[in-house]
């Protein structure tokens, strides 16, 4: 019985010599003790959750499904609003289903030159008034600041800091108010902003069509300063500014 | 007579030399040869100075010097057309490339055309030939490798490595110099108690075992031994006690992710904002992960300066289904598997979007400066998050309840400066309410609003 005891208590001096060794070093890698792990893992479903394992069960036939998933084909976002508001949010010009499968996401910016050519002439959605004005164009602010300011620049001259560092040397010219850009219509701002234009990427899925369109007033804000109202008359035409576009070539192969 | 030559008090050699005439020709005729070398050098960079303008100007919307982007990348572009047989040709190409294809002058012209068939070049007939020269001079001049941005980043992971490497190193170390501290200490003592069992002159009947010694050495020191394990006990109690707050604190959480980026160099350097890549954050209550799409609408362009992150970007290419050599998307995509930092327990609704859009908070102010953290996201500690600028002094351990409710029992809300519609509505369903009992409760403690009194503290709001 005396021995037992001893040997018991050497048991417990390894025990307590071993937690206190195991405290002494944490893994950045673990998240720590959790109180009542099921709780935290619960089976409904949320963002961001791999459901191929759950509480230790695995399903294969779920891992990597649920997590970030594409817009089911063919659908618009719901935002609240009258039908006017409900009809900004319809595909512009190049219905997204014929985007091929896997590149949902990826095959925005094969520029489809039909349509570009469609988007001269067409005038902002959203009209700007007296009223609404300073709304507008405080609301573009905000979203300019996040959205383009990190290329394009606060002014819009293009010295934004991305392009500035050095880091997209590529950029090119990115100047607003360069003679090619000033001449654009609302419709080929949209349509650049929205499924992108030479080196710029697709913001359709960063943007909703009402926020691009809100874009759309603030940069031309930049271009015209105070004095723009929310009507300009660009020079645009189908012969006149993308000259690359309106080449008899080009027309061809965008049939092809 | 002779000078008597100062004593060199090291003896070295004096370093002083006698030039003679003949000599200081010499030496006049190479510096200035030099200077005219450098003359002619600088005058050719300074004509290559307006080419590098007009190709900024004019030629980066679609093409890159070494890399092939929306056009072909322009390196030696000159030369290849020279191999073509077709040198001088590349200028009339440059000024109108669809009228030189109509003209049936050039094979290459239309070789070109129909390998890049995805995009048509800009004509540019107001360039004269010596600009476009000028160009093509410039873009030669651009030697691959050349590049010194991005290194300097580049070193700063490789150094972060080797950091990694000497811990580890110095892990090991340790490891191996405890266990021969514990093989020379039993060893000596081994050899102790045999000396010990020799020169004893007690029968062999009364050796002691190891376990009674000890038992009798303790009693022989009780005092010493009962103070030590007092305080061995104590401070076992206390450090279980301690882990056990620990359970549920998520601070210092660092999950490994699959591809090393570093929000330093896009928040930081190239001042991304964070709501560019975590777009939904103003919109829904998750923050977003941003999809592979968002990474290539730059990255496209960007494969990476310095080779850490170029393999790095190679992960993103193989995600998206990118071939970089084709300029085409392959459609083979697989996902990125990231680790999940922030975990928030099935059972706690939190929402972003009230957060940074209603309440008008920074991310910065829970989820620490971005544009500092070289590594992998952090969960913040308090303590860091206590020095961000604007934030409120907390003492709860980061993303617990405590620190929740800490937070929203003494931040104070701006109700009456008629900006935030949010608040705004709450203060009229306040006014309006029958004698303004809390309305006036609010104001009469002389310490504002506070989000806990706009029902910040209702257990519903969190658990439902």
């Amino acid at each position: 019985m005396y021995k037992l005891w001893n040997k018991i208590n050497i048991l417990f001096a390894i025990g307590v010599i071993a937690t206190l060794g195991s405290c002494g070093k944490s893994d950045p890698d673990s998240p720590g003790l959790e109180y009542m792990p099921d709780m935290y893992r619960s089976p409904a479903i949320e963002a961001y959750v791999d459901y191929g394992e759950i509480r230790g069960r695995e399903r294969t036939e779920l891992k990597s499904k649920l997590s970030a998933m594409i817009p089911p084909k063919n659908t618009i976002p719901y935002i609240k609003g009258d039908s006017a508001k409900i009809r900004l949010m319809m595909p512009f010009l190049k219905p997204t289903s014929s985007m091929r499968e896997t590149h949902g996401l990826f095959d925005w910016d094969v520029t489809n030159e039909d349509t570009y050519l469609a988007a001269i002439g067409i005038d902002n959605a959203i009209k700007m008034t007296t009223k609404n004005k300073t709304e507008l164009l405080e609301r573009g602010k905000t979203l300019y600041s996040s959205m383009c300011q990190h290329c394009h620049g606060e002014a819009g001259d293009g010295n934004g800091p991305m392009v500035v560092s050095g880091a997209y040397k590529s950029a090119g010219n990115l100047n607003y108010k360069d003679e090619a850009k000033m001449a654009l219509s609302d419709g080929q701002m949209f349509y650049s902003i929205s499924y992108g234009k030479n080196n710029m990427g697709a913001h359709a899925p960063l943007l909703s069509k009402e926020e691009i369109w809100v874009l759309v007033h603030y940069v031309r804000s930049l271009q015209y300063g105070d004095s723009y109202n929310g009507t300009v008359k660009p020079t645009a035409s189908v012969e006149s500014v993308p000259k690359a576009v309106a080449t008899k070539d080009t027309k061809k192969k965008g049939k092809k | 007579m002779r000078f008597k030559q100062p004593k060199n008090k090291m003896n070295l050699p004096s370093i002083y030399m006698k030039i003679t005439n003949y000599q200081l020709i010499k030496y006049f005729s190479i510096v200035f040869i030099c200077l005219a070398i450098l003359g002619v050098g600088t005058s050719s960079s300074v004509f290559a100075q307006t080419g590098e303008e007009l190709f900024n100007q004019r030629c980066t919307q679609c093409h890159q010097i070494h890399v092939d982007g929306t056009g072909p990348k322009l390196y030696e572009a000159q030369k290849r057309w020279t191999d073509a047989g077709e040198g001088e040709l590349i200028i009339e190409w440059v000024q109108n490339n669809s009228a030189l294809r109509a003209s049936g002058k050039s094979k290459r012209a239309n070789k070109i055309f129909t390998d890049w068939k995805g995009s048509v070049m800009n004509t540019f007939t107001d360039l004269s030939k010596d600009q476009v020269k000028s160009i093509l001079t410039y873009v030669d001049s651009q030697k691959p490798g050349g590049d010194a941005k991005g290194k300097d980043g580049a070193a700063a992971v490789a150094d972060g490595e080797e950091a990694k490497d000497k811990e580890e190193g110095s892990g090991w170390l340790w490891y191996i110099l405890g266990t021969i501290f514990i093989t020379v200490i039993l060893s000596v003592s081994g050899v102790r108690r045999q000396l010990k069992i020799v020169t004893s002159e007690s029968p062999q009947q009364e050796r002691l075992t190891y376990f009674e010694e000890f038992r009798e050495w303790c009693w022989k020191y009780r005092k010493y031994v009962g103070i030590v394990s007092l305080v061995l006990v104590l401070s076992v109690l206390v450090t279980l006690f301690k882990t056990l707050g620990n359970i549920n604190v998520m601070e210092g959480y660092q999950p490994s992710q699959p591809i090393a980026f570093p929000h330093s160099v896009h928040a930081g350097i190239n001042g991304i904002d964070c709501k560019y890549c975590h777009s939904s954050v103003t919109k829904s209550k998750s923050a977003g992960i941003p999809s592979v799409n968002v990474c290539m609408n730059c990255h496209k362009h960007i494969s990476g300066a310095g080779k850490p992150y170029e393999a790095e970007v190679k992960k993103i290419y193989a995600a998206a289904g990118w071939d970089p050599g084709a300029k085409a998307y392959t459609n083979k995509t697989s996902p990125i598997v990231w680790n999940k930092v922030h975990v928030l327990p099935d059972h706690v609704y939190f929402n972003h979007s009230q957060h940074v859009v209603a309440g008008g908070l920074d991310c910065k102010q829970c989820h620490g400066d971005m544009t500092k953290m070289k590594e992998a996201v952090k969960v913040q500690s308090t303590a860091e998050l206590n020095e961000v600028e604007g934030n409120l002094k907390l003492s709860k351990p980061t993303l617990t309840m405590g620190w929740c409710i800490e937070c929203h029992g003494k931040y104070q809300i701006n109700l009456g400066d008629g900006k935030n519609k949010y608040y705004e509505e709450i203060h009229a369903r306040l006014k309006k309410e029958k004698g303004q009992k809390t309305y006036k409760r609010h104001l009469n403690d002389n310490k504002g609003v506070s989000v806990a009194e706009l029902g910040g503290w209702e257990c519903a709001k969190c658990h439902y």
